[in-house]
């Protein structure tokens, strides 16, 4: 199995994803987006941006003017907003349903964000929207709330003995689960 | 003309070019190990000069935040590829952040500018003329091969 080389047929890096969506907000947010407020956003200097940004520009996603206010070309805003809706998707995903707290289900998100296949993502907003559709007195609110206590506490170790017992059985049930490296 | 300054907001500014001036000094010398081609050696002592003259900047930046009552705490965040670069391509790289340096010292110009502080309003203008100085010269080094979309 090679899945991970996939990670390099993403249409853009984690940086760069990180550089279209933080365009894209600050557009949202203020109105225009020059280097510094991508910059300070981000929390690294000017010359990273821009260094990132030639590459971007390069690609036809990214668009300079004039008086160096960016913007995103359709392709970049179609990209900026996939993203953006996987990250949500995936937020709410860890957030509601595995019980995760917040700031965790944020971070972890921002990692997997720009990795995750259309496919998976359209996935889990179909599962979140049954999600929503679910009774409250149902036992799926019940196996939540159980998930969302045990979630909530966090793993001295990873994984626990139950975990890694679950993953072994899984392993076993997967046809492809010898050839998998890691 | 006079204006609002502030200290704190000053040394936050600096700290950025501190930043920068650090993250150049490094992607000058990684530059000029990837280098290659026929200029390559006339390419590399440019970069070389350049990476040297960034780091004596970083060092007249850091102390001016210590005379500022501040503490240089520079945030560097660097991820360089192995990309092998033509001498054009290195400098047109090169020209890149030594304009968001530029840009950098422009706007802390703009803060101290008539701040009554004239130690900093004249190193930010001395350092306004020897940061455009490193972009015009990189430009006229592009001039005789220019690359890409510069």
């Amino acid at each position: 199995m090679s899945d991970w080389r996939e990670f390099e047929q993403n249409p853009v890096s984690h940086s760069a994803a990180h550089h279209l969506t933080t365009i894209q907000w600050l557009l949202d947010d203020q109105g225009y987006a020059r280097v510094s407020d991508v910059a300070r956003h981000l929390g690294i200097t000017r010359g990273s941006v821009s260094v990132t940004l030639k590459g971007l520009r390069q690609r036809g996603l990214v668009v300079e003017d004039d008086h160096k206010h960016l913007s995103l070309s359709e392709e970049g805003i179609q990209i900026a907003r996939g993203i953006r809706t996987k990250r949500i998707l995936i937020q709410a995903l860890f957030r509601e349903v595995l019980g995760v707290p917040d700031e965790v289900a944020e971070q972890d998100a921002c990692k997997v964000e720009h990795l995750i296949s259309d496919q998976t993502a359209e996935a889990a907003g179909g599962f979140l929207v049954g999600l929503e559709k679910i009774s409250l007195d149902s036992q799926w609110t019940l196996l939540l709330e159980s998930l969302q206590r045990q979630a909530a506490a966090t793993p001295t170790s990873f994984p626990g003995n139950e975990t890694q017992e679950l993953a072994l059985r899984l392993e076993k049930k997967d046809p492809q689960g010898e050839d998998h490296p890691s | 003309m006079t204006q609002f300054f502030s200290r704190t907001e000053a040394i936050e500014k600096l700290n950025a070019l501190l930043a920068e001036e650090l993250e150049a000094s490094i992607r000058y010398l990684h530059l000029s190990s990837m280098v290659q081609g026929i200029d390559r050696l006339i390419v590399q002592k440019v970069l070389q000069e350049n990476h040297e003259e960034t780091i004596e900047h970083a060092q007249q930046v850091s102390e001016k935040i210590l005379q500022l009552g501040g503490n240089p705490t520079p945030r560097i965040q660097l991820d360089l590829d192995g990309r092998r670069y033509s001498g054009p391509q290195a400098i047109a790289e090169a020209l890149i952040f030594e304009q968001a340096a530029l840009d950098g010292y422009r706007d802390l110009l703009d803060h101290v500018d008539g701040s009554g502080d004239v130690v900093l309003e004249e190193f930010a203008r001395q350092q306004v003329a020897v940061e455009s100085e490193h972009v015009a010269q990189l430009q006229m080094l592009l001039v005789e091969a220019p690359v890409g979309d510069q």
